[in-house]
């Protein structure tokens, strides 16, 4: 039976991951594995900024809240917890504050999510991926 | 088809509160009222209040369990949504008087007033009051079905609601209504002499105030450690009969508030001094979902509430749900789930809707339930590292993808068992990871310390790493007599959906079969 077409928020955020690992590689970085820094209240601000330059429309699958003191979106939220339970990316000890994208992230990008995008969504994706590069502290 | 004309959702819920209002006849109370809860003793309410909780909207949370159908698996969890409602309002006034008291202590000017009938105070119990309102039949259980209807996926994409429930954006409808706000201001404003602002009451169930130097109201109502969840870890854990703790006078006397260092509306939220009694209460919150909420016989409930629901969707006519004033209720509209209570689904003398219907009833009568038919787990998949848990996550956020595979096991089964079957008796539960919100969650060391975010000192996605790891459980659930032939279907169909291969042996041990 067919998977679905439909694109969740969670396939975003996992598609851009994905790609930030392969435009580390192109640049030449350590293409082991990607790794950064980041709570969840970090990749709020960061996934609210570049949602609202409006460059991405991508990201509007993002909503971010208006009313709170802090841009907070609460689908990036459970993204990021649907990803963790799903074992696309880990959190590692001991403050888990370091988010790793594990092996079958890139499996996955390459057997279901790339049909699911257009070209122009990939590149849309590939952006922002360059972009969170800029934003985010890689780890080794 | 949806009609051009169909009302509005805020229409739709007006036209159920002139439906909970038709007949009733308001006796303005005679005075203030107490109340006393097994679990935090007697609680006082004023007269304006005492009517509010009389109305019918209130009464309405006497006939819905707070934890819906967990009470099949511990028998003393019947408590309701009524008196949890009464607790959140009460403990609302304890936060406000322990931030009050430190602010007095500490020098510090809050612009907020403690008339429980015209100031603060009494928006903020109000408020705490009617926070559930919104709620429907069995609670989260229906929540979880109704919250993906194309209204309320409307409300989550703009920015100003997306942050609410489903529940808390019906409970906004309700007390925002014309009915209701005609019936407030007549029988709570002008015959109690209570000047309450509804508007206002209603945007701190959302978890919003307008005015800056008051925002931490709404932050009692609404965010990480709320009026409302510090009442329900306390009741649910109490009447599971879990010996959780959350120290309240602890937690009380370490909340303050602060003006937000990046909010550009330089608003005042709620602050913890501590981080101990957050951490109380987040590993109460995952106990009781590990133990309660996603036990997977409280799941398996769940699952039946969908088909049942699942099969009246599909059979209006001869399966509607018949309510007061010759209505059949046939669960296509969010609004539909708010009419019909727990007592009146499970509890009508003569049963309700087909055939289908009738032997879902006794079955949850007779606490014949479905049983567990297939696990898929860490312990039971063999391919547990590949992606194919991403594919099965995904079917909670897709519920024509999910009633299209059980679908799909429902034709693999061979005619013969089939037969014995209704297609809405295979159920694959897919649960979510616990929701563990972190917005607006800051801690402030000491009065002149700048807030800063919870994660920072304890790291909250430990939580959702370990339960990924270790608790996270899928089921595939059927009645007793097709299990083994389920079984085998379930494992052949998840293949070919979503490439996860289960070790058959394993998952018999954990299922019984």
């Amino acid at each position: 039976m067919p998977v679905t077409e439909t694109i969740l928020p969670d396939h975003i955020l996992s598609a851009v991951l994905t790609l930030a690992k392969r435009e580390q590689a192109k640049h030449g970085k350590n293409v082991s594995r990607l790794a950064f820094r980041s709570h969840d209240f970090q990749l709020q601000e960061i996934f609210s900024g570049l949602q609202r330059s409006g460059e991405y429309p991508i990201l509007n699958a993002f909503v971010f809240s208006d009313s709170g003191p802090e841009p907070y979106s609460p689908a990036l939220s459970e993204s990021v917890s649907r990803l963790q339970l799903s074992g696309l990316i880990g959190r590692e000890n001991p403050d888990y504050e370091i988010v790793f994208l594990r092996p079958a992230a890139e499996r996955y990008f390459d057997d279901i999510l790339q049909k699911k995008f257009s070209q122009y969504e990939i590149n849309q994706l590939r952006d922002v991926a360059t972009q969170f590069l800029k934003l985010v502290e890689l780890k080794a | 088809m949806e009609s051009s004309q169909r009302p509005t959702l805020a229409e739709r819920v007006d036209g159920l509160v002139r439906w909970l209002f038709d007949g009733y006849i308001t006796t303005p109370p005679k005075g203030a009222k107490v109340f006393n809860d097994a679990l935090l003793g007697n609680l006082l309410f004023s007269r304006h209040e005492v009517a509010v909780i009389d109305s019918p909207i209130l009464q309405r949370l006497r006939r819905i369990k707070q934890t819906g159908l967990v009470y099949y698996v511990f028998p003393s969890a019947t408590h309701s949504r009524f008196e949890h409602s009464l607790g959140a309002a009460a403990l609302s006034e304890r936060c406000f008087d322990a931030i009050q008291e430190r602010a007095a202590v500490e020098g510090t000017i809050l612009p907020v007033s403690s008339d429980r009938a015209n100031g603060d105070l009494g928006h903020l119990r109000m408020a705490a009051l009617l926070h559930d309102v919104g709620h429907g039949l069995c609670s989260h259980a229906s929540e979880q079905i109704y919250e993906l209807l194309s209204d309320l996926q409307e409300f989550k994409n703009d920015p100003a609601y997306t942050t609410n429930a489903p529940g808390e954006i019906l409970s906004y409808l309700i007390v925002t209504s014309p009915t209701f706000q005609k019936w407030f201001d007549e029988y709570v404003v002008h015959a109690c002499n209570a000047k309450l602002d509804l508007k206002t009451i209603s945007q701190l169930i959302l978890g919003k105030h307008d005015d800056p130097d008051r925002y931490f109201l709404a932050n009692i109502i609404s965010s990480s450690y709320d009026c409302d969840k510090l009442d329900y870890i306390a009741r649910d854990s109490y009447y599971c009969g879990l010996a959780l703790t959350v120290d309240l006078p602890r937690f009380y006397s370490m909340i303050s508030t602060e003006r937000h260092p990046k909010d550009p509306k330089h608003r005042r939220v709620l602050v913890l001094r501590n981080y101990v009694p957050l951490e109380q209460i987040l590993f109460s919150k995952m106990t009781l979902y590990g133990s309660v909420y996603h036990h997977q016989k409280v799941k398996c409930l769940d699952a039946m509430l969908r088909s049942m629901v699942g099969h009246i969707v599909e059979n209006p006519t001869q399966s509607g749900v018949p309510i007061r004033g010759h209505k059949l209720i046939s669960f296509t509209d969010p609004v539909e789930y708010l009419y019909v209570t727990d007592d009146e689904f499970f509890w009508q003398p003569d049963g309700f809707g087909d055939g289908y219907i009738k032997t879902m009833l006794n079955r949850f009568r007779n606490r014949d339930l479905f049983v567990r038919c297939l696990e898929i787990s860490r312990r039971t998949v063999t391919n547990w590292n590949d992606y194919g848990r991403q594919t099965l996550i995904d079917l909670a956020k897709l519920p024509q993808s999910l009633a299209q595979v059980e679908d799909e096991i429902h034709k693999h089964l061979n005619p013969a068992d089939r037969a014995k079957c209704n297609k809405h008796d295979i159920r694959l539960s897919v649960p979510t990871p616990p929701r563990i919100k972190t917005e607006n969650a800051l801690i402030q060391t000491s009065k002149n310390a700048e807030p800063e975010n919870i994660e920072k000192y304890f790291p909250l996605e430990q939580w959702t790493e370990a339960y990924a790891h270790n608790k996270w459980r899928s089921f595939v659930y059927a009645p007793r007599e097709i299990a083994p032939a389920v079984r085998d279907a379930a494992i052949a169909v998840l293949k070919q959906y979503s490439k996860i291969e289960i070790d058959e042996t394993k998952s018999n041990q954990t299922c019984h079969l």
